[in-house]
């Protein structure tokens, strides 16, 4: 890599800053619990966004394997039924909304920016403020583990009446079922934010000549992934708000008793819920797109239409929701069309493995960790959208809803495609992201524990479903035929969870004591390998140029040109007032802990508390919005500098809270004009 | 039904085996022949169902073998052996082939026709009963409460009112199509009989139905698929099909009043001391004895008990007065005159108890009686059925605020074994 020592640029003075009452003074902390609390660096909340998100991955995980021990013998006592449906609901609730979809979410924060070429992304406030309401979620939802209501027991899809105050509920005061609304309502806030910022990073702040279709296929999947969630987490929204009317100020959505349709539940909760499932599995998809391709060392096969097809998933997800419910008596034709909807979403699918066949196919395949994580991905997603074609025939739906064929499906698309995805892909981006060399040997050995652990508990869960076994149930006879299958499973669960134990040792022990890794340790083909590891604050020192799909691997065959035209870069940027990085701030947390507390005291159905926490939320949103007209000068030698302050101008937009989040900018001028005649290149403004 | 063609036979055959071949190699032919299996169907909507399930077994098994055998050629032919072939020149930058995605598009598509063509002929077809059986089917409605199924026979009328009703065991005529209403009384529930017909979903505020033939007269099992709460894995029925002439025997037998052994409540009651029982929680309720032959097995319930006690069944039923059992069950006949439980009014020719649960004996009736909440935690019998605000109390009365249980009902070991004995002289 040609860079250009960050020495010969010119170090940008900056004006000393004005003295402010202290709510006004800005926290600079670079290290330390404030610098983590007050950060709005992409990579620092992608790293909150990953730590958390593993830790709820273990506790899922923790969940899983005392609902196997359960499930090991016939009529076991382990748990108690209540328990058992507590810890199945939360099981669900934590991978999905707290452990796959954060750690995603992890990814893109991190990896799509550098991918781009860009310094951050385009509302770095935001972007805090979206981890912050995604922890917020978390412990609203998990709470109830030590409260005397106990955890939400309704199942994560929580069908009405189910829900309603009458059956939810053992005794009056039973609040987990609200703790469930008011998380899941958080998180999509959360979700909704965070997905914003993605899109208008990937549209704006891309580097100059990276068209649309030269993104990296991550960043492709980033940007729908981003699309579905913006246009998925309304209805789940509308649904959350009907049910939390209908428990807290007696409405009759879904309630029965005043002729509310719990089925509307069910069409608003799949028309999200089946676009999540794609949430769930592109940016999966997107991370094997990259680590196929570099380490075959050779282009993706058909980038185009591996595109399109994500795209084209991503359409057609919203049109298939009602496979779900094939079981409603929806009625003939209703269930053939969505069952024909539902076979033509195999099509995209299928083509997306054909093209990483196709990419394998002719190349000099290196056989690291990521790359047997991601061949076992496309070997488990090929098992797993199988038996997703066979749901797909509604007829044969209606022996396997709601069974165990159902549950081993979903785990070989989730398990074996979304969680191998995103261990390869954490395995692949670390010595990026840390700067260290994980053991290829316990990181294969990691992989095949996984891989067996994984195969031995959900492959036999096929057979326990068309055996006639249905899911949520905490205890089953012995003269059903389903004993050993069970049993195997419950070995099987363990067999993964060492598994997943050593693959975590290893990441543990290499954070802290693996040996430092090269620059470019993979020979990567896209833009984040071109930084040092781990990334300066303002990744790139100079706004690259890109003249090629794979940009980094173009920049490697093409060195003098690159490193002509970095000069000229540099030279244009510093000219122009050097790197602007935006200013730390508390207020996205202060108006997280708003909604936190805000939540909290809603589902206690204490409305003087929850208007306090909207007040609260109100402040936060308030102090921020001034705070707003302040932008760091940043010298790559990472010397932070004073800032200009400037007054509010943005009163008014108090009024309008939940627009100002989106409208308010999260740094101003002096604005670093665009080093070359470019497409597309904004800074934050 | 069509007689299948013998293609087809080899056809069926040959996915069995393959799929028997890998469970046997697992574990045995039980993997694939439980009670509930979705493979030995025994009637035309189940067998239409497997059909499907067997198409789409085999082209995604075509298609299994073709991509896996590709890309485990491209794996291991362009795999780097050594660390000089990792760090050579690398390959050509190849981008993709036009002509090859589009073929495996259309082959994709291909693919996908072979199975939505029998699809929609079964989705259709599973759908209601065929037009040309439809003058000929049997109708019957089934409710499901939390935890137990109620089964109606709108057809069957009683002599002064109403029709004939039972819980958790349905008895249809074999060789006949039977129409089933599914309604549902509070959450939705799921009713599932794997062998004669796949699920469908009881839903509040909204009829729903399936149909269902049973080839042959038999026992099968059958179970809530729809997750309704804290008791939703013991939530079970059972399904008898009877020929022509033994359902029709049954049903003038059910509209019978219940049958009475002793008349003589004036005698001084007889008080037992047997051997009190103790049951782990989840004990299981099955003997491998009943299974062997269920069928069977259930014909011998409709007679009456060997070594009956009129004594002691005239005590248990006036303990099923004094304990307010009649306040939520019905015995036709007798005291009883509730509805929001199971009418037991010919409980005792019943294979089961406690929602399918529980083999019907006296051992179990007794466990059941005694300490419903440890056989089903949280039944309605042991807490009360929410009316409204207030809850008609069960073995508990619950405070409607706060939810607070204080004990409301008390059956000692000797008066369980009373209302046994009464039960099960109930034929």
């Amino acid at each position: 890599m040609d860079t250009i020592a960050p020495a010969s640029l010119p170090t940008h003075e900056a004006p000393a800053a004005e003295k402010r009452p202290w709510i006004f003074t800005r926290p600079t902390a670079k290290t330390g619990l404030i610098s983590w609390l007050t950060t709005v660096d992409h990579k620092r909340v992608g790293l909150m966004y990953g730590f958390s998100a593993l830790f709820f991955f273990l506790v899922g995980g923790f969940e899983a394997l005392l609902i196997r021990i359960q499930l090991a013998v016939p009529n076991n006592t382990f748990l108690q039924h209540q328990t058992y449906n507590e810890l199945f609901t939360m099981h669900a609730t934590t991978m999905i909304f707290l452990a796959v979809m954060p750690l995603s979410a992890a990814f893109f924060n991190y990896i799509m920016p550098l991918q781009i070429g860009a310094r951050d992304v385009a509302f770095p406030r935001l972007n805090g403020f979206a981890f912050w309401v995604f922890l917020a979620g978390a412990i609203i939802l998990n709470v109830g583990w030590f409260i005397k209501a106990g955890s939400p027991d309704i199942g994560w899809f929580g069908y009405a009446p189910l829900t309603s105050k009458a059956y939810s509920s053992q005794f009056a005061g039973d609040i987990s079922t609200d703790l469930w609304v008011m998380g899941l309502q958080i998180l999509g806030v959360s979700s909704v934010v965070g997905s914003l910022n993605f899109i208008v990073t990937i549209i704006n702040l891309r580097a100059p000549g990276m068209t649309m279709m030269r993104l990296p296929v991550f960043t492709w999947m980033t940007l729908i992934t981003a699309f579905l969630i913006i246009l998925s987490f309304p209805a789940i929204t509308i649904a959350l708000v009907e049910l939390m009317m209908d428990r807290n100020f007696d409405t009759g959505f879904f309630e029965i008793s005043k002729g509310g349709l719990p089925i509307l539940w069910q069409h608003l909760f799949w028309v999200f819920g089946h676009p999540e499932v794609y949430i769930l599995i592109l940016p999966a998809m997107g991370i094997i797109s990259e680590i196929l391709p570099t380490f075959s060392r050779k282009p993706l096969f058909g980038y185009p239409i591996v595109v399109f097809s994500g795209a084209c998933i991503g359409f057609l997800g919203f049109g298939v929701w009602s496979h779900h419910m094939f079981t409603t008596g929806m009625g003939a034709v209703a269930t053939a069309a969505f069952s024909l909807a539902t076979m033509a979403i195999a099509v995209p699918t299928g083509v997306k493995i054909f093209n990483w066949i196709g990419t394998l196919w002719g190349g000099h395949l290196k056989m690291t960790t990521p790359m047997m994580f991601a061949l076992g991905f496309i070997w488990m997603f090929m098992m797993g959208g199988f038996s997703g074609v066979m749901h797909a025939a509604a007829p044969a739906d209606a022996q396997q809803q709601d069974s165990y064929f159902v549950v081993a499906h979903f785990h070989y698309v989730l398990i074996g495609g979304s969680v191998f995805a995103l261990l390869a892909g954490i395995h692949y981006w670390f010595p990026l992201i840390f700067g260290r060399t994980v053991s290829e040997f316990w990181g294969k050995l990691s992989f095949w524990v996984i891989f067996v652990g994984f195969n031995t508990t959900f492959f036999p869960m096929h057979f326990l479903g068309l055996n006639g076994m249905p899911r949520r149930t905490a205890v089953y006879d012995g003269n059903m035929g389903w004993n050993s299958p069970n049993f195997i499973a419950t070995i099987g669960a363990f067999i993964l969870g060492i598994g997943i134990a050593i693959y975590f040792v290893t990441m543990v022990y290499t954070l802290f004591k693996g040996p430092k890794a090269a620059r470019d340790p993979w020979d990567g083909r896209t833009l984040e390998w071109a930084l040092p590891n781990p990334p300066p604050e303002y990744n790139f020192a100079v706004t690259p140029s890109v003249h090629a799909r794979d940009a980094f691997w173009y920049e490697k065959h093409h060195r003098d040109e690159i490193a002509r035209e970095k000069i000229q870069h540099a030279r244009s940027e510093s000219e122009h007032g050097g790197i602007h990085m935006p200013s730390q701030s508390w207020f996205p947390l202060l108006t997280a802990i708003g909604m936190l507390v805000g939540s909290l005291f809603l589902a206690n159905h204490n409305y003087l508390g929850a208007i306090s926490g909207g007040g609260l939320t109100i402040l936060g949103a308030y102090l921020w919005s001034p705070k707003a007209q302040a932008a760091t000068t940043c010298t790559p030698n990472l010397t932070p500098t004073a800032k200009t302050p400037t007054p509010s101008t943005e009163l008014p937009l108090i009024f309008l809270f939940p627009l100002s989040l989106y409208l308010s900018p999260s740094s101003s001028p002096p604005i670093p004009p665009t080093p070359t005649p470019s497409i597309g290149i904004k800074t934050k403004d | 039904m069509r007689l299948p063609a013998p293609s087809r036979i080899a056809f069926r055959q040959l996915a069995a085996l393959s799929l028997a071949s890998l469970a046997s190699f697992l574990g045995g032919w039980s993997w694939i022949e439980g009670p509930q299996s979705t493979f030995d169907t025994q009637g035309p909507v189940a067998k239409s169902q497997l059909d499907v399930f067997y198409t789409t077994v085999w082209v995604t098994g075509i298609i299994f073998v073709v991509v896996a055998g590709v890309l485990t050629y491209a794996t291991l032919k362009f795999r780097a052996r050594n660390e000089s072939d990792a760090h050579a020149e690398p390959p050509a930058q190849s981008h993709g082939n036009p002509f090859i995605e589009l073929g495996l598009i259309a082959a994709s598509v291909f693919a996908l026709v072979i199975i939505a063509v029998p699809t929609l002929r079964a989705i259709w077809y599973t759908y209601d009963v065929p037009e040309a059986e439809k003058a000929n089917a049997y109708e019957v409605n089934a409710t499901g409460l939390q935890w137990w199924f109620r089964f109606d026979y709108p057809s069957e009328g009683l002599d002064n009112s109403g029709h004939l009703v039972t819980g958790n065991e349905l008895v249809i005529p074999a060789n006949r199509p039977v129409r089933i209403n599914l309604r549902t009384a509070d959450v939705i529930h799921s009713f599932w009989v794997p062998k004669l017909a796949g699920k469908v979903d009881m839903l509040p505020n909204r009829g729903n139905h399936l149909w269902l033939q049973a080839d042959q007269p038999g026992y099968f099992w059958g179970q809530c698929a729809e997750f309704c709460g804290e008791d939703h894995a013991v939530m079970r029925f059972r399904v008898i099909a009877l020929e022509a002439k033994d359902f029709a025997e049954w049903v003038a037998q059910q509209k019978q009043p219940a049958r009475t052994v002793a008349t003589n409540l004036t005698a001084e009651p007889l008080r037992i001391q047997p051997a009190s029982l103790t049951f782990k929680r989840n004990a299981p309720g099955w003997s491998q004895e009943f299974d062997l032959n269920p069928l069977e097995n259930w014909k011998q319930k409709q007679f009456p008990e060997k070594d009956e006690n009129p004594a002691l069944i005239a005590h248990g039923r006036k303990l099923f007065q004094e304990k307010s059992c009649i306040s939520c069950h019905t015995v036709r006949g007798h005291e009883g005159v509730g509805t929001t439980a199971p009418d037991l009014t010919h409980v005792g020719a019943r294979t089961t108890i406690a929602g399918g649960l529980l083999e019907n004996n006296e051992a179990n009736l007794r466990r059941w009686i005694i300490d419903p909440n440890n056989v089903k935690p949280g039944n309605k019998m042991y807490v009360g059925v929410p009316l409204g605000a207030s809850v008609m109390p069960g073995y508990m009365l619950r405070d409607a605020k706060t939810g607070h249980l204080t004990p409301n009902i008390k059956i000692d070991n000797s008066e369980g074994a009373a209302l046994a004995a009464y039960l099960l002289s109930l034929k």
